[in-house]
């Protein structure tokens, strides 16, 4: 027989939390760590309504369809709340027009010319930066993209791609959005100018967004800002 | 004896070869001091620090536990580890209390170190000897008395004796002191730049995007990172100007040239793409003869398509042309802005300048 077979006193068990007490202590940040918020009138265009850190998406749309627009907008509530970005190959970026969809530029870190170290600016810059644009070259090798969508999973980052061809980003991301249709307002044959734009995004992934859905968008309203259009 | 709150990761206990253990484990430690800012690792997977002022701020330890876990959970899951938590007093006796995931009550530790196994202390020799003579519990070896644990086991046994009576909280050997400097390293030890505070920013965030810049500064040379600044004037690439990372606190911009009205400034929303070095185009109506601006203002005929290079692209609508007021005096330097809308939706702003028309920006 054991010479401490006399039972300790029992400890004491935790006693349950209550539940008023649970619901006001419960932090913002627990949600926050896993997603990333987009500005309110972009929400329906993601699964969840907010980047999931360390996913890849991609902005497909040829020159003109306003897909680098789009990325400036997804990014645009993020900066403002003290994300920083990065926009790495976009090799002349208006800044203006970043900072007219709301952009805080003050927090963003542009990669203008990488040239041949595309992905290894991107892969360095995804350890700084929470939201990375990225505007890749033609031909992306399969391994360099394999590679910086691991990096953006291991740094819980959120990567934009700005492709222009449909294969052009040889792996499947998450999240794709195509910009399929643009049309201008406010200009006519001598007069006026550009004012709003209304675009089509059909929005198609894995999970939650695996049936495509089209959406039209203002981007930009007549005001300058983000709206969805009817 | 101080209550100490102790965190316990065992995922965290072993560093793999990518060291991605240690990053979690800084991340975990810094999520935790925005709360509590006196935490400190122990030693890899196990930080504590001080109970009381937490647990007065957020209304119990309970509460305190409770918000950890609710902080904590995500990066944990995504790491896949456990969260241990526990709470009592002394730093021995707090990292049991972690093990077992519980909240000892104020002055009960003793008895709840009493039952625990001889082996706890890690001293083996030790652990051999006390069960061989049935001491199999850390109560029963602290009723031996002091002197003959000093004289049996030494002073490492004796100080493990002072620790199960609760007089010493904290047991040699628990603390391994490679962790700081491993989270160092992970902070590379960057001297800050000369103006790394542009914004006034200090914050995680701040630094960790100072830090990377940095880095790629250094492998692709400094004018290949950079940040924007404000500057004003007519055209869009005139209104902001993209400079190297860390040269951007030289603030040229007075307050007359903000104040301008800039006359002829193309109105929002600007271009997307700017064209750092604009290429000339051709701008030619039906019939195929070259559209200009003539010299009170005006496009010579309709622009019915413009040719950059080989390709071709059909105008369907436009605004402008805009005169630049500048130096109207020179004829050479005659300027006028042109947006251009193609049948497929694709914006474009044209410059008119040295008799000749140019690709400025892209509406994308």
């Amino acid at each position: 027989m054991f010479a401490f077979s006399t039972s300790p006193r029992p400890l004491a068990s935790r006693p349950p939390i209550p539940q008023q007490l649970k619901e006001r202590a419960k932090p913002v940040l627990s949600a926050s760590s896993r997603t990333i918020e987009i500005d309110p009138a972009l929400r329906s265009l993601l699964p969840n309504g907010s980047f999931q850190r360390g996913t890849t998406t991609t902005l497909f749309g040829p020159e003109g369809s306003g897909a680098t627009s789009l990325g400036i907008s997804l990014m645009a509530h993020a900066s403002s709340t003290g994300h920083w970005c990065g926009v790495v190959g976009a090799r002349d970026p208006g800044v203006t027009a970043m900072k007219e969809l709301g952009l805080d530029v003050r927090r963003v870190i542009f990669v203008p010319h990488p040239q041949a170290g595309w992905a290894d600016a991107a892969a360095e810059l995804l350890d700084g930066v929470d939201i990375l644009l990225l505007c890749p070259p033609r031909n992306v090798p399969h391994a360099a993209a394999r590679r910086l969508m691991a990096r953006a999973k291991e740094r819980r980052s959120v990567l934009l791609i700005r492709t222009v061809t449909p294969k052009q980003w040889p792996i499947v991301p998450e999240l794709t959005l195509s910009l399929t249709s643009a049309s201008w307002q406010g200009v006519g044959h001598g007069d006026g100018h550009l004012t709003a734009r209304r675009v089509a995004v059909t929005v198609h992934g894995r999970r939650g967004a695996s049936r495509p859905v089209e959406q039209w968008l203002w981007l930009p309203t007549r005001q300058g800002t983000v709206r969805e259009a009817g | 004896m101080e209550r100490l709150v102790a965190l316990w990761c065992p995922g965290f206990s072993n560093e793999g070869p990518r060291g991605e253990e240690v990053r979690a484990f800084a991340e975990l430690l810094d999520s935790v001091r925005e709360r509590c800012p006196f935490v400190e690792p122990v030693r890899r997977g196990v930080a504590v620090f001080p109970a009381r002022a937490p647990s007065r701020f957020f209304g119990g330890e309970d509460a305190v536990i409770a918000m950890l876990r609710d902080d904590l959970g995500a990066l944990c899951e995504n790491q896949e580890t456990a969260l241990h938590v526990g709470i009592s007093e002394g730093l021995f006796s707090a990292l049991c209390a972690a093990r077992r995931d519980v909240i000892i009550p104020p002055g009960e530790f003793l008895a709840f170190l009493r039952p625990l196994p001889i082996t706890t202390l890690r001293r083996s020799e030790l652990a051999v000897l006390c069960q061989r003579l049935g001491l199999h519990t850390l109560g029963r070896f602290a009723d031996l008395p002091y002197e003959r644990v000093l004289e049996r086991f030494g002073s490492d046994g004796a100080h493990c004796h002072q620790v199960v009576n609760g007089r010493e909280g904290e047991l040699l050997g628990i603390r391994d002191p490679s962790i700081h400097q491993r989270l160092r390293s992970l902070e590379e030890a960057i001297p800050p730049p000369a103006q790394p505070t542009f914004f006034g920013g200090t914050s995680f965030a701040d630094e960790r995007a100072t830090r990377a810049a940095l880095r790629l500064q250094r492998r692709f040379g400094s004018a290949s990172v950079q940040v924007a600044r404000e500057a004003y004037g007519h055209d869009p690439n005139e209104q902001a100007v993209l400079v190297p990372f860390g040269s951007q606190g030289e603030e040229r911009v007075t307050v007359a040239q903000r104040m301008a009205p800039w006359p002829g400034r193309i109105p929002s929303p600007s271009p997307t793409v700017v064209l750092s070095a604009p290429p000339p185009v051709c701008l030619v109506d039906k019939a195929g003869t070259p559209v200009w601006v003539s010299v009170d203002g005006l496009l010579t005929g309709e622009p019915e398509r413009v040719v950059l290079g080989d390709k071709a692209k059909t105008i369907v609508a436009w605004a402008g042309p805009w005169p630049l007021a500048t130096r109207w005096w020179e004829k050479r330097r005659f300027r006028a802005r042109l947006q251009v809308l193609s049948d497929k939706g694709e914006g474009a702003l044209l410059g008119f300048e040295h008799g000749q028309w140019w690709l400025l920006g892209r509406y994308d």
